[in-house]
């Protein structure tokens, strides 16, 4: 119908430019429409008596118009278009033959079938009568082949950037005029780059997309994605966050379970949310000993699903072998700080280290590792306080510490990446002067600078939002019962009240004092390259003296608090990707920051890492310094063979053991073409318009080989393409004049 | 007339009756609850409180009605708040509150993780009582004993022990134990005798000659009742401001019990 009504295929107008052929000026067009206006008006005037006002103003628009249209065509409008020159230009036609394209939609054909048909009967005839057709088989990259038809959907991952490049790259040496993609966008590498969208708009080569598949099944559920922890420490327990998605489930109760070696972890009964939308939900269980953790994170498959194999993620991570040390600073005994000694007693991967002032003139340690440490108090430089991994606050004055002491409190976070725990107390937080102080700049709430702010009264606490979903406050395994739990929690003996949280912090907890607003009680949020925590009480003794003496929410609560400080606090060495389980690829960036014992970046190192490969051989790699952040040191690994990877790093300077670290990785094959298999049309569409080219479906695609001519790709020439003798044109011109003539007739004036 | 001598003599028996009762039960000393002694002592909530635990006296041994050691009130409320003012005055404890009497049926001990018990060699618990006890030392809190003296009392004072704890094992306090070094480094210790020192010069009582620092501890190793046995320290910290009691042996037993409460609010 479009083309009937205007001569050319919808392509012409999106991509040509409109252009009048006739030799006089076009600022006369508004001239000579003006005066032919001013006459009309002057004609409609003169015989203004014969119809009310209103309807001698249309007569004169519809006049207008008209004279406007015919002085539009007079002068010759053409549409200017870029054309390939027939037979002279190349047609890439990638098909993909990823796994995906095996599955069988509802109209009982698998998509591979569906476009090898497609391809055969309705393109390749066309194409071929005007461009010499290029085919490739496309998976992780394009292979030319033959023949359609010799291609089977066995492709174990759709890197579609890694292709389009690879056809960009061929175009140097042919004349590539246009690139066909018959694909459900099944992309396994998260989406095409930006690099290779520019890369293709430089040359000008328009994909035009064809999109095989639903774009949702009808019953399916999919992990979509699962983060969790790269390290942990032993016996720790990590949380998961896994986003879902399904269509055809909705409201119903599935098991979301984390298991290790086929053993349950942790199994969780939650509720599908609406067809289509994504849903997060958090998971938590315990790692386990120390060593890498190959855990699958998924959903039991449910009656009727289409696709069960995008129901488990695998991740990894890696249990810690060191035990981190804490430093815990008090300004007085208290009975807080006698029972956070006690919770963490049994904690074998914990070190409290700790310095309380019994008297004015007194400091009484425990936990130090030789009579040395600590003898002087509190660390005044930097390479003895970082050597700590984690550091406790407690109701110590602001002043307590220099000036000095306090940038390098407020350092051990920034720069060190430790986790800072700020407790309630007498002379803590406002009482204590902190609001004055650099220290403040790192509380995770506002804090008043002279408000009586410490109450040494029994409050009730109870979970924020966030803190019902997060590991430090989960008690109990089950979310429900862990919920329940905090309500029957005893009191806290004390609290100070906080102001607002910062943006970026987390509440997790609130205290609700009688007849008061509640206020924060457990905060925390990222500082720098560390974490900060504030914990508004220093009465959760409580929970112990007042429950059973087996219960363990004490313990349990300030064992997983303290373990969120540190086991993200990084050592001299740091070894990261970004991601440890590589879904059917090898390519492994790495990267290394170092550092020395005050955690400034060391230049000029040494970085080389051992890698065991699942065979069992190792090989050695060597890291090269990046041109732009100092003290990081990058390199590529490939892993080529599908298992389990582990790298030692090491770094030197000038013969000094700078510090280790260890990665470990896996590679599964076989596994990415399950998840993502609906049609991605939506990655289609945007790689075809950010090209110049257009997304078609497979009961549209046919226009295509008439379309495809038009791109400013390859060899091509510049046609005008007449517009005058639209029929559209002729149309408009008969409905003005005929309008006009049927409403004078109505109204009498013919 | 013939009536009015038994029925005064029943009167009176049960006059009797109910007051030794009462005497078993309490003594002849204050209630429970905070007690303001004088005005160093503030109506205010506080991180430390001197609590005193208030128990039954009992039948020592199961050999009869015994009166002999007295009951939880001795030495109260000065020994208590002489302690209360050193403790001020010579530690960062918060403690600017009142006296505390903590009864060994309310469960409110669970509040003050710290009690000081004395004469315990004729207390006496209930079923209840006992495993109310044991529960507070389970849960963290720590019981100083204090004013018992010789082979029966320890016996008495043991077999009151065995109901709260029924496996626990007594040691003696080694000399390195962190105990006596927390907040002053106690090494050199003696007997700490009663305010009878000052009229009949001897510092044991009954046949305690030999003063000794025991512990209970806990399965890790952490003192979590502490028995000063063959000694007076709430004599000590009671008449350390009479000229003629010694100061030695107040000072000594004002270290002790600092220490002791240092190492509570620290283990």
């Amino acid at each position: 119908m479009f083309e009937f009504l205007f001569k050319y295929p919808p392509a012409v107008f999106t991509k040509g430019k409109l252009v009048l052929l006739s030799p006089w000026p076009v600022w006369l067009i508004p001239l000579l429409l003006l005066a032919a206006a001013a006459g009309l008006y002057w004609q409609m005037t003169r015989h203004g008596s014969l119809v009310s006002r209103a309807r001698s103003l249309f007569i004169w628009l519809a006049q207008t118009a008209l004279v406007a249209l015919v002085l539009f065509l007079v002068w010759h409008p053409a549409i200017s278009v870029a054309r390939l020159r027939p037979q002279q230009n190349v047609v890439a036609v990638l098909l993909d033959h990823s796994k995906s394209m095996g599955l069988t939609d509802q109209d009982k054909m698998a998509r591979l079938d569906a476009a090898q048909s497609l391809l055969k009967d309705k393109l390749m005839p066309g194409l071929s009568e005007r461009f010499q057709v290029r085919l490739y088989g496309m998976d992780k990259d394009a292979v030319r082949v033959e023949n359609a038809a010799s291609l089977h959907a066995d492709g174990n991952a759709t890197r579609i950037g890694d292709s389009l490049k690879h056809i960009a790259a061929e175009s140097g040496s042919m004349p590539l005029g246009a690139i066909v993609m018959l694909s459900d966008g099944g992309d396994n590498t998260g989406g095409i780059d930006r690099e290779t969208i520019s890369q293709l708009r430089q040359i000008r080569v328009p994909v035009h997309t064809i999109g095989f598949g639903p774009e949702n099944f009808a019953k399916d559920i999919e992990i979509v994605e699962a983060f969790v922890p790269a390290r942990a420490l032993p016996n720790s327990r990590v949380s998961a966050r896994v986003a879902i998605k399904q269509h055809g489930y909705s409201n119903q109760k599935v098991k979301l379970s984390a298991r290790e070696n086929g053993k349950p972890l942790a199994i969780q009964e939650i509720t599908l949310k609406g067809d289509s939308s994504e849903q997060s939900e958090a998971l938590l269980f315990d790692i386990g000993e120390a060593g890498p953790h190959s855990v699958q994170i998924g959903i039991d498959p449910v009656a009727g699903e289409e696709n069960v194999k995008n129901n488990t993620l695998v991740r990894l991570i890696n249990v810690a072998t060191k035990k981190p040390r804490i430093l815990y600073i008090e300004g007085e005994p208290r009975w807080e700080y006698k029972f956070i000694r006690r919770a963490l007693e049994d904690d074998t991967s914990l070190d409290l280290v700790s310095m309380v002032r019994t008297t004015q003139n007194k400091m009484y340690r425990q936990g130090i590792s030789s009579p040395r440490e600590l003898e002087d108090g509190f660390p005044t430089k930097s390479e003895d306080l970082f050597v700590y991994d984690g550091l406790i606050i407690g109701c110590v004055e602001a002043t307590y510490f220099t000036p000095a002491q306090q940038d390098l409190i407020r350092e051990f976070a920034n720069r060190r990446g430790g986790g800072v725990l700020f407790l309630a107390g007498r002379t803590s937080l406002t009482e204590g002067g902190y609001a004055s102080s650099p220290m403040a700049e790192m509380l995770p709430v506002r804090i008043s600078a002279n408000e009586k702010t410490w109450v040494r009264e029994q409050a009730v606490v109870e979970l924020t939002a966030a803190g019902r979903e997060e590991a430090i406050t989960r008690i109990e395994e089950d979310r429900e019962k862990n919920i329940a739990r905090w309500k029957n929690m005893p009191k806290v003996a004390n609290y100070q009240t906080v102001g607002s949280p910062k943006p970026g912090a987390v509440v997790l907890m609130n205290i609700v004092p009688q007849g008061k607003k509640p206020s924060p009680l457990l905060a925390v949020q990222k500082y720098g390259h560390g974490r900060v925590a504030l914990l508004a009480s220093a009465g959760t003794w409580r929970w112990k003296m007042w429950q059973d003496h087996t219960d363990r929410s004490h313990s349990i609560f300030w064992d997983q608090l303290l373990r969120w400080l540190v086991t993200e606090t990084p050592g001299t060495v740091l070894t990261s990707t970004k991601q440890q389980v590589l879904a059917d690829d090898g390519h492994l960036p790495l990267r290394v920051d170092v550092r020395d014992k005050t955690y400034m970046p060391v230049t000029g190192a040494e970085v080389e890492g051992t890698v065991v490969r699942p065979d069992g051989q190792s090989e050695i790699i060597s890291l090269a310094p990046d041109p732009i952040e100092p003290g990081v040191y990058t390199t590529d690994y490939t892993a080529d063979k599908p298992g389990a990877y582990v790298i030692e790093l090491n770094a030197k300077k000038e013969k000094a053991d700078l510090g280790r670290d260890t990665l470990t990785f896996r590679r599964e094959d076989g596994v990415a073409e399950n998840f993502s298999a609906s049609q991605n049309k939506e990655l289609l569409q945007k790689l075809s318009a950010d090209t110049g080219g257009t997304y078609y479906t497979p009961s549209n695609a046919g226009s295509l080989t008439k379309e495809i001519a038009i791109s400013e790709a390859g060899i091509n020439a510049h046609e005008n393409l007449d517009i005058w003798d639209m029929p559209v044109v002729f149309l408009i011109a008969l409905l003005l004049r005929g309008s006009e003539w049927l409403l004078r007739r109505k109204w009498g004036v013919v | 007339m013939k009536l009015a001598i038994p029925l005064l003599a029943v009167c009176l028996l049960v006059i009797a009756a109910v007051e030794l009762f009462g005497w078993q039960r309490y003594g002849n000393a204050p209630t429970s609850g905070f007690q303001i002694y004088d005005q160093s002592d503030q109506n205010a909530p506080a991180e430390f409180f001197f609590s005193r635990l208030r128990y039954n006296t009992g039948y020592g041994g199961g050999s009869g009605y015994r009166r002999g050691g007295g009951g939880w009130s001795q030495d109260f409320p000065r020994a208590d708040h002489d302690c209360l003012v050193v403790l001020r005055r010579l530690t960062r404890i918060d403690s600017p509150s009142p006296l505390n009497v903590v009864d060994i049926g309310d469960d409110r001990m669970m509040d003050f993780p710290w009690m000081y018990a004395v004469g315990v060699a004729n207390w006496a618990f209930t079923d209840a009582e006992a495993l109310r006890l044991r529960n507070y030392i389970a849960r963290g809190g720590f019981l100083m004993v204090d004013h018992f003296h010789g082979q029966d009392d320890w016996d008495r004072f043991m077999k009151g022990m065995g109901m709260v704890l029924p496996n626990a094992v007594v040691e003696d306090i080694p000399d390195s134990d962190p105990i006596f070094h927390d907040l002053y480094d106690i090494d050199e210790k003696f007997q700490i005798p009663g305010e009878q020192y000052v009229s009949t010069g001897r510092t044991y009582e009954k046949d305690g000659y030999v003063p000794a620092w025991r512990c209970i501890r806990d399965k890790n190793g952490r003192i979590v009742v502490a028995i000063c046995y063959n000694m007076h320290l709430g004599d000590a910290w009671e008449w350390a401001n009479d000229g003629e009691y010694p100061e030695k042996f107040s000072g000594l037993a004002f270290r002790i019990v600092l220490n002791y409460i240092t190492y509570s609010m620290t283990h």
